[in-house]
């Protein structure tokens, strides 16, 4: 099943158990507010992606 | 769960013009690029990656014959100093040149929203690095990637530090974590276009960007000629009580709820350890284990047991979550229950629609955006631009980086706030000895002349002391913070700690 970019925008954000509810202070922080970008904004960030990157990305061995 | 860990991230980085002989010089720029108050430099005594925790040393570590060909004579030979270049922060961590990868290790930790928390303030960190690097005249944009793969035969590592009492066995870790380790990149993999190790005829998305770089079982080295399970005995602590298992098989996890779950579940299978509980299972061939499973592209993630039986990789993590929920499931703290609760979900998901962890486990994340685009765009997992969108997945630039630009779409899962990880870019944990680090450097900074992880060396009118932390190893008690905080004396500091008992 291929998940179209825009069909994943509509499903809600699950509850998190992990995430303290926001409330008193000692509940932890709540989320943050975010403008929610156009999904189409992600596609055209791929678009800009230069084929090239990854033959010309080369890395010194690390641990 | 009753433990300190910590994960220490290797970053790749890309700096136009570059080759990879100018990255051990542009990596050091990076981190001296770091803007805030740090001490300097680290104190490297008693540490000593060459003894193995099988009870004796190596002679010397392994090195990759391949990078050799990168190295080129310093115009001015720099010392070790130089050249890691090392910065303590205040919140307690560790910046510094690892090799041509600028590493961020984050100070120790002892909740997982705390680790996630620093985890990704090392990320921010890094980034505000480069960015004033590349904005100084004499550099090119430099770019940053949360990864472990070059796509050309070159790894580096994201690890993980778990600190253990010294009376669990060494054979029980390995006998213990082995199967653990080889299965678990189901969910904590970070996908990878491709394979070069051993090259495919088909295109391939792997499980793991790490997977093919594993050659054997164990090993003290981390270099070269890599083990899925590191036997480096350097416990940064007293080492009559404690050890620390170095965790080096793991991918970096761009995903908040994938490092939580990935050191959740190990810190919890430890847990099993330290009860001497053995999993039922021993694998045929581990090494071959590890690669096949990340190159599987049926999704049935099938591993061969000694005795012949053959099982799915999600019925050898049940193993562990199923002993977890019967011994620790009964009182668990908040951290164990989560992470028994979202084991059980994750491992459901993959044996039914994988897909469906799309929102949190990295690897479905981008096989997901990836395959979506490549679709739209006409084109197959072997066009080159599979391999630059895999790379573009791990920039940690938010304006470029697809994993950021998923999150900002809210299309991932999330358990810190943005507020908790800048509190984290400048404050340690408060429960363990980090804080004494960070808030040493803090208050005091005139007067530190080294630290490491386990001590810090000052100097007070001409007076060398040396602030011993192993007392603190195992977590900081609330009471002790509260009369260090309210203490405004350096004297004080150094008196009530040197008092603390060796097993505090």
């Amino acid at each position: 099943m291929i998940v179209r970019i825009e069909d994943r925008l509509r499903r809600p954000a699950p509850a998190d158990p992990m995430r303290k509810p926001g409330g008193d202070g000692d509940d932890g922080p709540s989320s943050p507010k975010v403008n929610r970008p156009n999904p189409n904004d992600l596609l055209k960030r791929m678009k800009r992606v230069d084929p090239d990157q990854a033959r010309r990305y080369r890395q010194r061995s690390g641990e | 769960m009753e433990t300190i860990f910590g994960i220490e991230t290797e970053y790749g980085i890309f700096v136009d013009g570059r080759d990879p002989s100018d990255l051990v010089n542009e990596a050091i720029h990076v981190v001296q690029s770091y803007p805030r108050p740090a001490a300097s430099p680290w104190d490297y005594r008693g540490e000593d990656p060459r003894r193995d925790m099988r009870g004796f040393r190596v002679g010397h570590l392994t090195h990759n014959p391949d990078d050799a060909r990168y190295d080129r004579p310093a115009e001015r030979p720099m010392s070790m100093q130089e050249e890691r270049s090392d910065r303590i922060l205040v919140n307690g961590a560790r910046l510094y040149n690892d090799h041509g990868h600028p590493e961020y290790s984050t100070p120790e930790c002892s909740a997982l929203r705390q680790l996630v928390a620093h985890d990704k303030a090392g990320e921010r960190i890094i980034f505000d690095c480069a960015r004033r690097r590349s904005a100084s005249p004499e550099s090119a944009a430099v770019t940053i990637y949360k990864n472990n793969s070059d796509y050309h035969g070159m790894s580096y590592g994201c690890h993980e530090s778990y600190l253990l009492p010294r009376s669990v066995p060494f054979e029980a870790i390995l006998a213990g974590m082995l199967p653990f380790f080889v299965t678990r990149q189901i969910y904590t993999g970070a996908g990878k276009v491709g394979a070069e190790v051993r090259p495919s005829p088909i295109p391939i998305f792997q499980l793991s960007q790490r997977g093919d770089f594993f050659s054997v079982e164990t090993s003290v080295d981390t270099l070269h000629q890599r083990p899925i399970v590191n036997t480096r005995d350097e416990p940064h602590a007293d080492a009559r009580l404690f050890r620390r298992l170095h965790v080096i098989c793991g991918d970096a996890n761009l995903s908040e709820y994938a490092t939580a779950l990935k050191v959740g579940t190990t810190a919890v299978c430890l847990e099993l350890l330290k009860r001497d509980w053995k999993p039922p299972v021993t694998l045929e061939n581990p090494v071959a284990a590890i690669q096949n499973l990340s190159r599987d592209q049926s999704w049935q993630w099938l591993v061969n047991l000694e005795g012949g039986k053959t099982v799915r990789a999600t019925d050898v993590q049940r193993l562990y979550l199923e002993a977890a929920e019967k011994q620790l499931g009964g009182d668990a703290d908040e951290d164990t229950a989560w992470v028994l609760k979202e084991w059980a979900v994750v491992l459901q998901a993959l044996e039914h629609d994988p897909l469906e962890l799309a929102d949190r486990i990295d690897w479905v994340a981008k096989r997901t955006l990836l395959e979506q685009f490549l679709k739209e765009e006409g084109l197959d997992w072997g066009d080159e631009m599979a391999q630059s969108l895999d790379l573009e997945y791990h920039n940690i630039d938010p304006d470029q980086g697809l994993f950021y630009g998923l999150e900002q779409m809210g299309a991932m899962r999330r358990l810190v706030t943005d507020e908790e990880i800048e509190r984290a870019v400048n404050h340690a944990p408060d429960t363990t000895r980090a804080w004494v680090r960070g808030e040493v450097i803090r208050r005091f900074p005139e007067a530190v002349r080294t630290a490491s992880w386990n001590k810090i060396t000052l100097e007070q009118q001409g007076q060398i002391t040396i602030l011993d932390l192993n007392p603190l190893a195992a977590g900081l008690d609330p009471e002790l913070r509260e009369r260090l905080d309210a203490i405004q004396s350096l004297t004080e500091w150094v008196r009530l700690i040197g008092a603390l008992r060796p097993d505090a």
